[in-house]
């Protein structure tokens, strides 16, 4: 397996969830269990589907919006491997009355319309501009999701990027994760999130 | 005219600057975070700001309490994801003048800037 870290100024550390933490380099993600001790497998899944319309509702707005297409979800299931389904993935941490993660994970391919859907121009290769887009498209994702949660006074971390295939994300293990399959105009992409009560 | 951009994402800022280009404002200074902006803004003289919420170092709700510290007329802007009321209370009562939520059309930018631009010239 080969796995790379692109970590440009505006990434953050997975794991802190602060916007101020140093950057560091971590071959596999892992992130807090003890944190999550008293809390249920079942709490979890309702808060985790809870956020799946708003999540789903964001995703579309981002797509017709920002790139010019609107998604079509495949399928939604719940994620049952570390690996997640492509070779590019932003990821953003949640924090405040739920703690969580977003991961948009993307083909390369798709990386490269989405750079050229949103700044017009054609890109042969994934580079930080490609890193940028993929993060942006991200952070709108996740923070117009967040918004319809307002009670719960959430906070997101900026994006981090990682790519290289078979690449592991791991989840507390009392959260399960979900993952919504979409197909569109710009390719393929999977969207991936876990919640626990903070 | 001459308008400050600050986003930590240059994506965004390419963005913003060519929607600013369709205004016919071309003389654009962008800035990575509100830490950058500020020091920008207090040693040049800009007539109007657009700025990101999220950023590392300096975010944008500080950026703008710098600001309105030392200029309480400027148009300023805040294009971000932060959609809940009490974020965008937390704005205004600092002295936002405008607000586009992130993700937005190019059309809804464009009218948006376009409320602004003639205020600033």
């Amino acid at each position: 397996m080969v796995t790379k870290h692109h970590t440009p100024d505006r990434k953050l550390a997975l794991g802190t969830y602060s916007k101020h933490a140093p950057l560091l380099h971590f071959p596999v993600i892992e992130f807090p269990t003890g944190s999550y001790a008293m809390t249920t497998t079942s709490q979890t899944s309702r808060l985790t589907a809870a956020i799946v319309n708003p999540l789903m509702g964001s995703t579309r707005d981002v797509f017709t919006m920002m790139l010019g297409c609107e998604p079509v979800r495949e399928s939604l299931t719940l994620r049952n491997s570390k690996v997640p389904a492509y070779d590019l993935s932003a990821v953003i941490g949640i924090t405040g009355g739920a703690t969580g993660t977003v991961v948009f994970s993307v083909a390369r391919q798709t990386a490269l319309n989405i750079v050229e859907r949103m700044l017009g121009m054609k890109v042969e290769e994934v580079n930080a501009d490609v890193l940028d887009a993929v993060g942006e498209i991200t952070n709108m994702i996740a923070g117009s999701a967040k918004a319809k949660f307002a009670s719960l006074n959430l906070s997101i971390s900026t994006p981090n990027i990682i790519s290289g295939s078979n690449h592991e994300i791991h989840y507390p293990t009392s959260i399960q994760p979900i993952c919504l399959n979409y197909q569109s105009d710009v390719g393929k992409f999977c969207l991936e999130a876990g919640f626990a009560p903070a | 005219m001459r308008a400050l951009v600050v986003d930590d994402s240059g994506t965004m800022r390419t963005i913003i600057k060519r929607g600013l280009s369709l205004l016919n404002v071309t003389d654009v200074v962008d800035a990575e975070d509100g830490a950058v902006a500020l020091k920008l803004f207090q040693s040049g003289e800009f007539d109007l700001i657009l700025s990101d919420w999220n950023m590392p170092n300096m975010d944008g709700l500080e950026f703008l309490q710098n600001v309105r510290g030392m200029n309480e007329t400027i148009p300023f802007v805040m294009i971000t994801t932060e959609a809940e009321r009490s974020r965008v209370v937390s704005a205004i009562q600092a002295g936002v003048s405008d607000y586009i939520v992130k993700p937005f059309t190019v059309d809804v930018l464009k009218a948006k800037l376009d409320r602004w631009v003639p205020a600033a010239t």
